[in-house]
């Protein structure tokens, strides 16, 4: 019906405004004053979802440092603020600007209208004018217009204490069958080779699904796979999970307890030994063991397939409701200028990577050079299971594979009922 | 029968049963049954309090389980710090405060109208009543973003309050309903025929004979809005407005793997309930009968 | 104008209270009509907006599109919802069965003034004024790989029994249970204990003389002058298993693979992070129908119990 929608909202007000009479008539304190006090709209409003102490210093200092206007920052935990990102863009009176990702995610916000075009720093003497056409390429909604603003980006790969694998006597490895020895040498000093915390945050487990896929079948089958151009029970991820199988018994099995952070402490203590995690590592382990980090490549498993790597982009995009839409810009130019870049990433103790290429990457520290260099060497760049997809079929994988991680013998009927959840996920 | 219900409520102290033989033996297994019962129930709460005061360094060495081997304020030092937890329980006052207050007082009007008049269709209207308090908060959360929304009370307190006070009304009604209806109605009559009107026999009559009710609920009122997460995030979205709970959250984000900071936040979370609790204690154990010994 | 839809069809009980009460005042309306446009302004319109929304498929943006009762067909095909559906039900008996049945022997043991007993109570119901967030990060401590209930296995020589309870499908509901119960026993038991003071202590007595056992005396004089306290304590631990979504979503999240998941956390997930409202809100539908059945059952036989003295 064409006034069914009118009518809805018609059910939503009305009744609200008969509470409103009864709430304010009953309470003797309240005032309708209150009700105000958000509409100023010279101050601006950035929802950030970057709870983590580091990071949220990180940027409680540099969006201090902005004087233009004033910004209220709000930080929210990550999974609320997933919860409530459509409730926020749909409000009326929204957050101005707010963190989230690059990819489809953001392209599906802004394919419903609610991302303000940016279009405008793409081009000219804009900020994001001089970043990379890929980036921009990512920032960039079906209808062709700009809606994100990329500040920063990390790389995957496998991270591992210099001083142990001396102590062991090992080293990194190249290819697939050089990577099981390791992992049987490792394992025969009664360590475990491998650390992952599929816990609380089970998605760490598609961490190695991608890696395997984008080295069996390349990063194109891969993106194919998660538009739902593939089905996982196909006979390419099956082949997959065959090598993922093989890495079963070098985990940790307290891992599945764990959440990332906690997994973490074993590699931190050289009670395992390696951990394919994206660069936020250097958040969650010790400051004395920083400088003994390092990581290398997931290793080849078939020479033919160009070599792909995982590289997440964050950053900020805006509300198209927002009352202060050149303040916002202006905010986001600042957020992407080289030297808030700088300041955010050197706070917040991460080991991100400027999207600015004007931002000076020679004082960083060894481990982050070699990660410019680790992207830079890749033929093909994916995000991550999520950002290439959606949350939603994450949560197919995080369901399949954890599952698989516990039955690996069941890898059919969980292959099968992956492409069923998965297909209705793509259909909806 | 209602009036030794009565009795029994303004009088609950009850002497000691006299010693009877043979009942020793039966005090030792008393004794031997719930002293461990006892430390198994505290055991969770001790270890997170240990916890609590252990160093970061020494959680992370040793593991959360092992004997403590330092003592520590950092987990509290950051959790009321950094994790702004201080201000978080500030809010909290600000919010459960007046909401108990506020739920009471209507949840007592509506009572005081269905028991002790003869309102059509009352009890229809205190079984609707307690059903709307029975409904799963989630199938409130979007609407109720909205409807705030559109009253403009969307990220304030008083939004929060309010919706606090609505979905809690049903239960308080029901049970001062339950309360008041045991209350004789020959006090009330007397009343009337002395020329008292429905406010003043509320007022003077039926309030001060609820007081033991009242406490009991504002104490189960206390706790449940102070502890609620649900709400709170779906009302308010600026960090400095969140009460503890959400805080608390907010905070384990923040500190994944610090077990130290979580735990003290935790205990900060915590304690404004328990002395509450306390406090109200006595009018828990004799208010909780609540009119409900038919 | 607002309360006649409240007036349902029920005959008002004339006669028990007619001396004087027949006519309601107008400042009693008015005592009734404020709480209930509270109530109505925030629970049954944003629940009769949900209802309308379970009929839809929406997803927050955007206009919500009519479909019928599509989504409460899809539910009884999804599998997962079916899962969720039955850890309910073991949830409901575990919950409500373990802290009644807990609560009220503790109730019984802790009544008589002993010495001691104002302890035991205290350390008991102490749990109940943690917030179910707090409770379950408590637990989620002490469930480690290597916490206190392995490391205590341990040291009694019962490795073969430690377990990663919340990450093992086959303990994760029952591990989330046991906080979940810990929190509740001393919250069933305060009930109880304000039943039992409203008992009379010479019935008891008077069974004692007549030489009844401690089990008769319960069964026979305590219980039936319990049933008041069983009705709060009912509609109460009713109330607090449809809450209960906070000490889930805390500990496991519902995992691992949907194993401890319950109805809320599964609507839940639906609703916020899939963004399916109108199934979402077709699960909050099926959670408020369970819920309407015991409710009604109960105040019906809680009415009659009272028209019947």
């Amino acid at each position: 019906m064409v006034h069914s929608e009118l009518s809805r909202r018609g059910f939503l007000a009305g009744l609200g405004g008969l509470g409103a009479a009864t709430i304010l008539g009953g309470c003797a304190t309240g005032s309708s004053s209150d009700s105000g006090s958000s509409s100023n709209s010279t101050t601006l409003t950035l929802q950030s979802s970057l709870s983590d102490a580091d990071p949220k210093a990180a940027l409680t200092k540099v969006v201090g440092d902005y004087t233009k206007t004033k910004v209220t920052l709000n930080t929210i935990a990550i999974e609320t603020f997933r919860a409530q990102l459509p409730t926020y863009l749909n409000s009326g009176n929204p957050p101005d600007v707010l963190t989230w990702y690059a990819g489809s995610v953001a392209r599906d916000y802004a394919s419903k209208g609610f991302l303000l075009d940016v279009s405008d720093l793409w081009t000219g003497n804009g900020a994001c004018a001089g970043f990379s056409p890929a980036l921009k390429e990512l920032s960039t909604g079906a209808d062709g217009k700009q809606i994100f603003v990329p500040t920063n980006y990390y790389w995957w790969g496998l991270f591992y204490r210099k001083s142990a694998f001396q102590q062991w006597g090992v080293q990194p490895p190249t290819t697939w069958d050089q990577f099981i020895a390791l992992c049987k040498t490792i394992k025969s000093k009664g360590v475990a080779p491998l650390t992952m915390g599929t816990g609380s945050t089970p998605w760490v487990a598609s961490g190695w699904f991608d890696y395997l896929d984008l080295r069996i079948n390349g990063a194109e089958f891969h993106r194919d796979l998660l538009a739902g151009k593939h089905s996982f029970d196909g006979p390419e991820v099956k082949n997959v999970m065959e090598h993922y199988k093989q890495l079963l018994e070098f985990f940790d099995p307290k891992g599945r307890s764990y959440s990332w952070q906690d997994a973490v402490t074993p590699l931190a203590s050289k009670k395992a030994g390696m951990y394919l995690i994206g660069a936020f590592i250097t958040t969650a382990v010790p400051s004395n063991v920083v400088d003994d980090l390092d990581f290398f490549r997931v290793p080849i498993i078939d020479p033919n397939i160009p070599v792909a790597e995982e590289a997440p982009t964050d950053g900020y995009f805006a509300s198209a409701k927002s009352h202060n839409t050149q303040g916002a810009k202006d905010l986001l130019s600042y957020l992407a200028s080289p030297d808030a870049q700088q300041e955010f990433i050197k706070l917040s103790k991460s080991s991100n990577l400027p999207t600015s290429q004007k931002v000076d990457t020679s004082a960083f520290p060894p481990l982050v050079q070699k990660g410019i260099k680790h992207l830079n060497e890749t033929k093909a760049i994916t995000q991550f299971f999520n950002r290439d997809s959606s949350d939603e079929l994450q949560t197919t994988a995080d369901t399949a594979l954890t599952k698989f991680l516990d039955k690996p013998g069941d890898v059919n009927s969980i292959l099968s009922a992956w492409q069923a959840s998965a297909k209705k996920v793509i259909a909806s | 029968m209602t009036a030794t219900a009565m009795v029994d409520i303004a009088a609950p102290a009850r002497s000691p049963e006299p010693e009877r033989l043979g009942r020793r033996k039966r005090r030792w297994v008393f004794h031997a049954v719930m002293i461990p019962l006892t430390l198994v129930w505290v055991a969770p709460m001790i270890f997170v309090i240990v916890l609590a005061f252990r160093s970061f360094d020494d959680i992370s060495q040793n593991g959360t389980a092992a004997w403590p081997t330092s003592f520590s304020w950092d987990g509290f030092s950051t959790a009321l710090g950094a994790g702004n937890m201080g201000r978080a329980l500030w809010i909290s006052i600000q919010v459960t405060i007046p909401a108990v207050l506020l739920s009471l007082l209507l949840a007592s009007m509506a009572a005081y109208a269905l028991s002790r008049y003869a309102i059509p269709g009352r009890r229809a209207i205190l079984l609707t009543m307690l059903a709307g308090n029975l409904l799963p908060p989630q199938i409130l959360l979007i609407p109720v973003a909205r409807i705030t929304e559109s009253l403009g009370v969307y990220d304030t307190l008083v939004g929060l309050i309010a919706i606090h006070v609505g979905f809690g009304l049903g239960f308080y009604t029901f049970v001062l309903h339950g309360f008041m209806r045991s209350i004789p109605a020959e006090l009330t009559e007397a009343a009337r025929i002395d020329g008292a009107g429905p406010f003043q026999i509320y007022a003077r009559i039926i309030m001060p004979l609820c007081r033991p009710s009242l406490a009991a609920l504002a104490a189960l009122a206390t706790t449940w809005i102070f502890n609620d997460l649900i709400w709170s995030i779906t009302v308010l979205r600026t960090e400095a407005k969140l009460p503890v709970t959400a805080a608390l959250l907010n905070l384990q984000g923040g500190y994944v793997s610090n077990w130290n900071v979580v735990a003290a936040a935790s205990i900060v979370a915590a304690v404004p309930t328990a002395i509450v609790f306390f406090a109200f204690q006595r009018h828990f154990v004799s208010g909780l009968l609540m009119g409900s010994t038919k | 104008m607002t309360t006649t839809t409240l007036e349902a069809p029920v005959a008002a009980p004339a006669g028990r209270r007619a001396g004087g009460a027949r006519r309601v005042p107008k400042v009693v309306w008015l005592f009734l009509l404020v709480p209930a446009l509270v109530e109505i302004g925030m629970v049954f319109w944003p629940a009769l907006n949900s209802f309308y929304i379970s009929l839809t498929k929406w997803n927050g943006l955007g206009v919500a599109q009519p479909v019928g009762l599509d989504n409460f067909r899809a539910l009884f095909s999804d599998e997962v919802f079916r899962g969720a559906l039955k850890n309910n039900v073991i949830w409901a008996i575990g919950f409500g069965g373990l802290s009644v049945l807990g609560g009220l022997a503790l109730a019984v043991a802790l009544n008589r003034p002993r010495r001691g007993v104002g302890l035991y109570r205290s350390a008991i119901y102490l749990p109940m004024v943690f917030s179910l967030a707090v409770t379950g990060l408590f637990w989620r401590v002490q469930y480690q790989p290597d916490g206190t209930i392995n490391t205590l296995l341990g040291a009694v020589g019962l490795e073969s029994l430690e377990r990663q309870w919340l990450a093992d499908p086959t303990t994760a509901l029952y591990a989330v249970l046991v906080a979940a119960v810990w929190r509740q026993v001393g919250y069933v038991m305060v009930l109880y204990l304000a039943g039992l003071k409203g008992t009379d202590p010479t019935l008891d007595d008077a069974a004692a003389v007549d030489g009844a056992g401690a089990w008769q005396r319960f069964r026979f004089v305590t219980w039936p002058q319990l049933r008041g306290v069983n009705t709060v304590v009912f509609a109460v631990t009713v109330i607090d298993s449809l809450r209960t979504f906070d000490i889930v979503w805390a500990m496991t999240q519902g995992g691992p693979y949907h194993s401890s998941e319950l109805l809320s956390t599964y609507m839940f997930q639906q609703g916020f992070t899939f963004l399916n409202l109108g199934y979402a809100s077709s699960i909050a539908v099926v959670i408020f129908a369970l819920a309407l059945v015991f409710i009604i059952t109960y105040l019906v036989r809680a009415t009659k119990e009272g028209a019947d003295t």
